[in-house]
């Protein structure tokens, strides 16, 4: 609305500068000079507008940027938490087949940008056209009424050039998109692989592709430009020339005596201004489309149908987890991991002594971590159902559907590759406002204090995302400590693979974990490779994949 | 003033011939030429109609504005054009030499990146890069060339409103740019901290989404991202009260010249120095000018975004000269039996960036057929020390000699978005499915093969998450196996495997260096994986915190006797056999 009424504003000053102008210039160059009192006015109205449009310029540039800054804050929001309740499968890194994870995380980060310049110069340019054109076209109307038709005659081509323009780089331009974000993650593989590719002394030859690809990605870019510049270059010629054809005319005119200069000074500096909202809007074209492809990227990722929690569904302490002829598709691979699993976890009875250790166990791919995601109802399994035993006797299905945050809240869970957030490891470990002699007794039990010692600020130290600054081990030991932390008001644990980046040594302090947390009552959920956990079992959950040809998959077990 | 201004760091990089920028900036001079030309003789055009001469006088004019009114339109198509291909293959360039730079650095430099900040560098930052061309040189360029010809223009009808023109011109040409830049580096400044907060919290949402919804800490999360965004959404704020003035100022100027274009006509004409028609060209013609001016605020906030862009890409950069990685020579292979492999005396290794040396005083020598492994708790600096061996890092002391190519397999190998074919290639170029097909079934592998849809033509997806922990690994010691590369240092080989499978692949590496007269040195934490070494190194720091030393060596049985440390632990590993369901 403001945008729209500085716009007018804007506007208005221009056609009092033209007639300003006009006016004077026209009765100097007519009588050679002009009484002094008149021109000291004129003059002085000039100034009044050069005023006025700096003040207008000003609060142009001032207001524009912050809605539009608000509305992709806003979007972006909503995009992540909306990818976050899509599940395990939409994670930057899970490029299962038919998900956008890593898309997903370029447009929040990245891709929303582009809304920009949408916002704060396609919407009002377009606005301007409606409201600028007709104020000015009916100026021009009362001055020179000929001039009037030409720019009528004209000025429909120029919406129709911008369709033709719309038509012809819809394709293309999405096409080129797909080019470029192609070239972008080559490029970005190889780059990524370089460490291994030097390794192998073979990091000269991919230099080769880079460029290659560069240059196809050039050449791909570089005809759709000629294409769409081309209907640009039409839009500006249909443009220009209409401001030539209407100064030609006047001249004409003026030649003949049917017209006083006054006027046809007025109509040649009017006449651009006529079509200067509709070129504005071309000039913004691109910046709409890629601002309608960002948005309309936002809106698919918003609009996939995520399961919708159900109010308050159940709750109540569980006392079982049930698992019947579950199966889960692997990726692109035809592999079902777990295939046809069943079976019944009890839960500890939370009382000391009354504790569980549940091990799953299995050759690797055959769905071990799969299945911890089914048991947290973060994913749906293609086959089979998991159901949660509640203590009342009743049964529900356990997915993320049926609202899981009250069986979240009894879980501490550990994954595979826990993604560290960045900020000072103390804040990371436990949240601000940890006590700092729980922290120092969680970081005793994992190992994590030896860590800290070897750190520069010790609990101070900033790590990055994805805990960069710490080896593997390290951040599995963090993720362990904030789980410890976590976890002591959460009856279930779950570790997945705790001890895979441990030494021996360490490894014996997780075992200790999980038996403390046995003694206390809680139910230890473990995906394990060593033996050693074993040994703690109160049961072993063996899974296994099957490949779709329904022959057993055996991998290496020998 | 103080350093190098880094986009002269990086512009060569972009390889743009000369020429090329300079055509660009003509063809553009030429068509907002062509707008000021229109406004000049269509006005002349007027003011001598309005004095009725006979038409045939006037046909002059009337087709030179009608040229200019095509010629705009045709020349600024021709400059776009020009310029994008400037600025597109400058991209192709720098993203090609950076990769190049790269390969040839020191690997430290690329270890030390993570994909995130790796894609917004060769991604944005290098477009940011080349956007200066189209965005910032050439209008640049033709601010200046068609600006100046239009002060000449004036000046050749009334030199004081040429005077004026230029004052304002240089108003709107050189210090509303200069306001925008700083407008634009208010907000960077107060936004760059806010924006990297949004962007590093976005994308551990995003990571972490899973485990924040268990942990019940999402809510608080999206919470702070929106507290960042609005943090962002304020130093844009700040920044556009500066850029407001800018934006003023452009607007004021062209006024200002038309006043003073009249104030002074008026005086020329009356004193007689100025004919009428000629007034006109000089009132009319500086409305035409600014347009010249009107995108240089724009420009100059491109100018400083593109050098912050070229500074982080110059960070990038190894420093100084390309040093090819240590001497490591491929073809030094002197393959006489008996001799030494690779020798180490006396080294100690560690990141360069990081003061101490993490391991010291290590000895050892690999002969043909040596199966070595390295032990000790994870973080103790096993890796650091492969590494060293390779060649990669430079040792920090003591020597570390090569006689045949070493080649180091890290944990976190990169597994390519290509075929698993095209993957084991990287090894070798020559590597012939039937190779593929014999390491693969050497590390255990075969039946993963075999379910996968294409056999070796399958493609792996991205960062190849869609094969797992322990698949991943052992295709990383397949393709160490087909390179042909005489010594193997292989980081943890048997991480996310079972006992059973890890104990083969550790066998498969064993067998292989046997066979063909090559070095194995593992690194392992699981003490069993020493069983089938010569030579078992346990490394542990003995001041705790100090810098790691070799604590014991010798056979895994003679450690299995003598530590009392290595025994335990590898008890603790073996110690319980597969338990049935209870």
């Amino acid at each position: 609305m403001l945008t729209a009424g500085l716009g007018l504003a804007s506007a208005l000053l221009i056609v009092a500068q033209a007639l300003l102008v006009a006016a004077l210039l026209g009765a100097l160059v007519t009588d050679g000079s002009v009484p002094g009192p008149t021109a000291v006015r004129t003059l002085g109205a000039l100034a009044g507008v050069a005023a006025g449009r700096g003040l207008v310029a000003w609060a142009q540039e001032r207001f524009a940027q912050r809605a539009a800054a608000r509305t992709i804050a806003e979007l972006r929001s909503q995009v992540v938490a909306h990818v976050v309740a899509l599940g395990p499968r939409w994670a930057p890194g899970a490029e299962a087949p038919g998900t956008g994870g890593a898309q997903a995380a370029t447009l929040a980060t990245r891709g929303l940008d582009a809304l920009e310049p949408y916002l704060v110069k396609y919407l009002p340019s377009l606005l301007l056209t409606a409201l600028v054109t007709p104020a000015v076209l009916l100026v021009l109307g009362v001055l020179d009424w000929v001039s009037l038709v030409i720019a009528l005659v004209t000025l429909p081509l120029v919406p129709l050039f911008m369709w033709l323009v719309g038509v012809m780089t819809q394709g293309t331009s999405q096409r080129r998109l797909v080019v470029v974000q192609r070239l972008g993650a080559q490029v970005l593989d190889l780059l990524a692989g370089l460490p291994t590719l030097r390794a192998f002394g073979r990091e000269i030859g991919p230099g080769a592709r880079v460029r290659a690809l560069g240059e196809a990605s050039k050449k791909a870019t570089m005809g759709t430009l000629r294409m769409a510049f081309l209907s640009s270059m039409v839009l500006e010629l249909i443009t220009t020339l209409s401001v030539a054809v209407v100064a030609v005319g006047v001249g004409l005119r003026l030649v003949h005596g049917t017209m006083g200069l006054t006027a046809g000074l007025a109509v040649i500096m009017l006449a651009p201004e006529v079509y200067l909202p509709l070129r504005a809007v071309g000039a913004q074209f691109h910046a709409s489309t890629d601002g309608l492809a960002a948005a309309s990227a936002a809106f698919e990722i918003l609009q996939t149908p995520v399961p919708a929690a159900a109010a308050a569904a159940a709750g109540g302490a569980v006392r079982a987890l049930v698992l019947d002829d579950v199966s889960v598709h692997a990726g692109d691979r035809a592999v079902s991991a777990p295939a046809g699993l069943s079976a019944r976890i009890p839960l500890g009875s939370g009382t000391p002594g009354g504790g569980r250790v549940v091990v799953l166990r299995g050759p690797s791919g055959a769905g071990k971590s799969t299945t911890v995601d089914l048991l947290l109802g973060l994913l749906r399994p293609d086959a089979g159902s998991v159901r949660l035993e509640l203590a009342d006797g009743r049964s529900v299905p356990c997915s993320a559907r049926t609202g899981a945050a009250w069986w979240w809240a009894q879980v501490a869970w550990v994954p595979q590759r826990p993604a560290i957030a960045p900020g000072p490891l103390r804040d990371v470990v436990g949240g601000a406002g940890t006590d700092p002699g729980l922290l120092a007794d969680a970081a005793r039990t994992t190992g994590l204090d030896t860590v800290v010692a070897t750190l520069p600020h010790g609990w101070d130290t900033r790590i990055g995302l994805g805990g960069v600054g710490l080896s593997v081990g390290q951040r599995q030991r963090v993720a362990l400590t904030s789980a410890l932390l976590a976890g002591s008001d959460r009856p279930v644990v779950v570790l997945d693979e705790p001890t895979a980046h441990l030494d021996a040594a360490g490894e014996q302090v997780v075992l200790d974990t999980v038996r403390t947390w046995r003694d206390a009552g809680r139910t230890v959920i473990v995906v394990a490779h060593r033996t050693s956990l074993l040994a703690l079992a109160d049961q072993v959950v063996d899974v296994a994949a099957r490949s779709h040809a329904d022959v057993p998959v055996l991998a290496v077990t020998a | 003033m103080t350093a190098r201004d880094p986009l002269r760091t990086v512009l060569p990089l972009l390889e743009v011939p000369r020429w090329r920028t300079v055509r660009a900036v003509l063809l553009g001079s030429l068509a907002l030429g062509c707008s000021v030309g229109l406004a000049a003789v269509s006005a002349w055009l007027i003011a001598r109609a309005s004095q009725m001469p006979p038409v045939l006088t006037l046909s002059v004019a009337v087709v030179t504005v009608r040229a200019t009114g095509v010629g705009r339109g045709i020349f600024r198509y021709l400059e776009r054009l020009a310029s994008h291909d400037v600025a597109l293959g400058g991209m192709a360039a720098l993203r090609a030499n950076l990769y190049d730079a790269l390969a040839r650095g020191p690997v430290t430099g690329v270890v030390g990146l993570r994909r995130g900040d790796l894609l917004a560098r060769v991604g944005a930052d290098v477009d940011d890069v080349g956007d200066v061309v189209v965005r910032s040189i050439v209008p640049a360029g033709v601010a200046v060339v068609v600006g100046f010809g239009a002060v000449g223009l004036v000046a050749a009808f009334l030199p004081s409103a040429a005077l004026a023109l230029l004052g304002c011109l240089l108003l709107t040409g050189v210090v509303a740019p200069w306001l925008a830049a700083r407008a634009a580096a208010t907000t960077e400044a107060r936004g760059a901290r806010a924006r990297a907060e949004v962007t590093a919290r976005t994308l551990g949402i995003l990571d972490e989404g899973q485990q924040l919804r268990v942990s019940g800490r999402l809510d608080a999360e999206l919470a702070a991202l929106a507290d960042a965004d609005a943090r962002l959404t304020d130093a844009g704020n700040e920044g556009a009260r500066t850029a407001g003035v800018s934006a003023a100022i452009g607007a004021v100027a062209q006024t200002v010249s038309v006043i003073a274009a009249l104030w002074l006509g008026m005086g020329a004409l009356a004193a007689g120095t100025l004919a009428e028609v000629e007034l006109t060209v000089v009132v009319l013609t500086p409305l035409a000018v600014f347009e010249v001016t009107s995108v240089l605020p724009a420009a100059a906030v491109q100018w400083r975004r593109s050098r912050e862009a070229a500074a982080r890409l110059v960070e990038l950069l190894p420093g100084g000269v390309p040093a090819a990685p240590a001497a490591l020579g491929p073809a030094t292979a002197r393959r006489v039996p008996g001799l030494s492999l690779l020798t180490l005396t006396d080294v100690a290794a560690g990141w360069p960036s990081v003061p101490v040396p993490a391991v010291v005083g290590v000895d050892l020598t690999l002969r043909p057929g040596s199966v070595v492994a390295l032990t000790g708790p994870s973080g103790i600096g096993k890796t650091t020390l492969l590494m060293t061996a390779a060649g990669l890092l430079p040792a920090r002391g003591g020597m570390a000699h090569a006689d045949a190519d070493a080649l180091f397999l890290a944990e976190d190998g990169h597994v390519f978005d290509t075929t698993v074919l095209e993957n084991l290639r990287v090894a070798r170029g020559d590597v012939t499915p039937d190779d593929a097909r014999t390491a693969l079934d050497a590390v255990g592998l075969t039946t993963w093969l075999d379910a996968l849809p294409d056999g070796l033509d399958t493609t792996l997806g991205g960062n190849a998450t869609t094969v797992s922990g322990g698949e991943r690994r052992r295709l990383l010691v397949a393709r160490g196996l087909l390179s042909g590369a005489r010594v193997l240092l292989v980081d943890e080989p048997a991480e996310h495997l079972d006992a059973a499978a890890a104990d083969a692949v550790v066998a498969a590496l064993a067998a292989h260096a046997r066979s063909t007269g090559g070095a194995v040195v593992v690194a392992t934490h699981r003490l069993a994986a020493a069983r089938d070494a010569d030579e078992v190194l346990l490394l542990g720091a003995e001041p705790a915190g100090g810098p790691a030393v070799v604590k014991a060596r010798g056979t895994h049985a003679d450690l299995l006797r003598d530590v009392v440390g290595y025994a335990w632990a590898e008890g603790q590993e073996a110690a319980v056999p597969p338990a049935p369901a209870r």
